[in-house]
């Protein structure tokens, strides 16, 4: 059984694009509208009219893309996310000074999220959403700071560090603790390469 | 069996969108060999994800769903996919290279015809042009048994091989390895006997501040010669 009740997003995203069904994209945008522009705001740096703008921009491209869209690779909101942050990423781009818009890409090319997705995608993933679902309200508060800092405002771990006048190793260490805790895997990596990474 | 991988943050950095577009190509670049850093990503969006749905809603003006609902069957804007990623850009690759290459690297190799410069006679490099100043993009070759000349890090480098191997005095990298190499690491990569080794690199301009952060970028310049 499912505990939350209410709409299945990822099943009203799938009818978005397989029916271009404008009521469910409509009752998506009521609920994620909202939190995107919640989102954007909390990240600073957008005012509010523009944050609609990009709110409005997030969702037509969600509109666009729903026929891409594969409910075994990512929850709704997890793809919601990943056209957000590109959204903002493109944004922040076009209003920079330091990159004179020469080029036409955009950052949509950069990831890759429309990987096929083999059946243990679907396991991982649902596996994922529970676990944070299950343990985000647990993290102490200066985990949750960092990776609110990192995720709402697009910051880097050394940008973290610097607005916290913190070290970055304790940025790093706090992002895996939380990341431990979420029982998400951390990279194969071992730490020598983290210390490099430290400069 | 790949053996190094980006470390946490940097995968960390890439799904919060804080990557400058070279750095996030190699990662890209990276997850096209890598399930466990799939894998990764795929949880590290996931938290991203939840803290979105997590998020104070804050309420939008009651036209905005008309308005955008008005706007959903007007034609493609040009941001939605660049040009160069849709259109035939195999062109502008040689198909020895193209063959060598993951096919998420063809549409930005694509773009421009690309201008290979040697560095000595078994290393030659040609740049990736993506429109951005802070990092340069660029493909090396080493010759089967060549050895690039010894050379130190002006600022940090990240390789990610592509196709062959290649070993320094750390040890031996296959495709899909991932490897930071610092400032004042001093290293002299050597491709394996039997086959040419290339790779993608990423090589950081010089320090600089970014916008009215002031944000000392983690990539420093590397100075190929």
């Amino acid at each position: 059984m499912k505990k939350d009740s209410g709409p299945d997003w990822n099943t009203l995203l799938v009818r978005v694009g397989s029916h271009q069904d404008k009521a469910a994209f409509g009752a998506l945008f009521s609920h994620f509208a909202p939190l995107l522009k919640g989102f954007l705001l909390k990240g600073g740096g957008v005012e509010p009219e523009q944050a609609e703008e990009l709110v409005q921009e997030t969702m037509i491209k969600v509109w666009r893309k729903a026929p891409s869209y594969a409910p075994a690779q990512a929850a709704a909101s997890t793809w919601m996310y990943t056209i957000a942050r590109n959204t903002r990423i493109d944004w922040l781009r076009k209003h920079s000074k330091k990159n004179q818009q020469t080029d036409e890409l955009v950052a949509e090319d950069l990831f890759d999220e429309n990987e096929e997705s083999s059946p243990f995608t679907a396991l991982i993933q649902t596996r994922n959403a529970g676990n944070i679902k299950a343990h985000l309200a647990e993290l102490p508060q200066e985990q949750l700071q960092v990776l609110t800092l990192m995720y709402f405002q697009g910051k880097s771990g050394q940008e973290v560090a610097d607005e916290l006048s913190i070290p970055l190793g304790t940025v790093k260490s706090r992002v895996r603790l939380a990341l431990q805790k979420l029982k998400l895997k951390l990279s194969p990596t071992g730490e020598d390469q983290q210390v490099v990474y430290a400069q | 069996m790949i053996k190094n991988h980006p470390p946490t943050q940097f995968l960390a950095d890439y799904s919060a969108g804080a990557l400058s577009l070279a750095p996030a190509i190699s990662v890209t670049t990276h997850l096209q060999f890598c399930d466990q850093c799939r894998e990764a990503v795929s949880g590290l969006n996931a938290l991203g994800g939840e803290l979105l749905s997590d998020c104070e809603g804050i309420e939008i003006s009651s036209s905005l769903l008309a308005e955008t609902l008005d706007r959903l069957d007007a034609p493609m804007e040009s941001a939605a996919t660049s040009p160069s990623a849709q259109g035939d850009t195999t062109a502008l690759i040689d198909s020895d290279l193209a063959n060598e290459l993951p096919d998420y690297l063809h549409k930005f190799v694509g773009r421009s015809t690309l201008n290979w410069r040697s560095l000595s006679s078994s290393v030659s490099v040609a740049p990736i042009t993506v429109g951005e100043s802070d990092y340069e993009l660029a493909l090396h070759r080493i010759e089967a048994g060549g050895k690039t000349p010894v050379h130190d890090h002006q600022g940090t480098e990240v390789t990610v091989v592509l196709k062959g191997t290649f070993s320094d005095e750390q040890g031996m990298y296959h495709e899909g390895d991932f490897l930071i190499r610092e400032a004042g690491d001093v290293h002299q990569p050597i491709a394996a006997q039997n086959e040419s080794c290339v790779c993608l690199s990423v090589l950081s301009a010089p320090i600089k501040l970014t916008g009215i952060k002031q944000v000392l970028n983690p990539f420093m310049r590397f100075n190929p010669s």
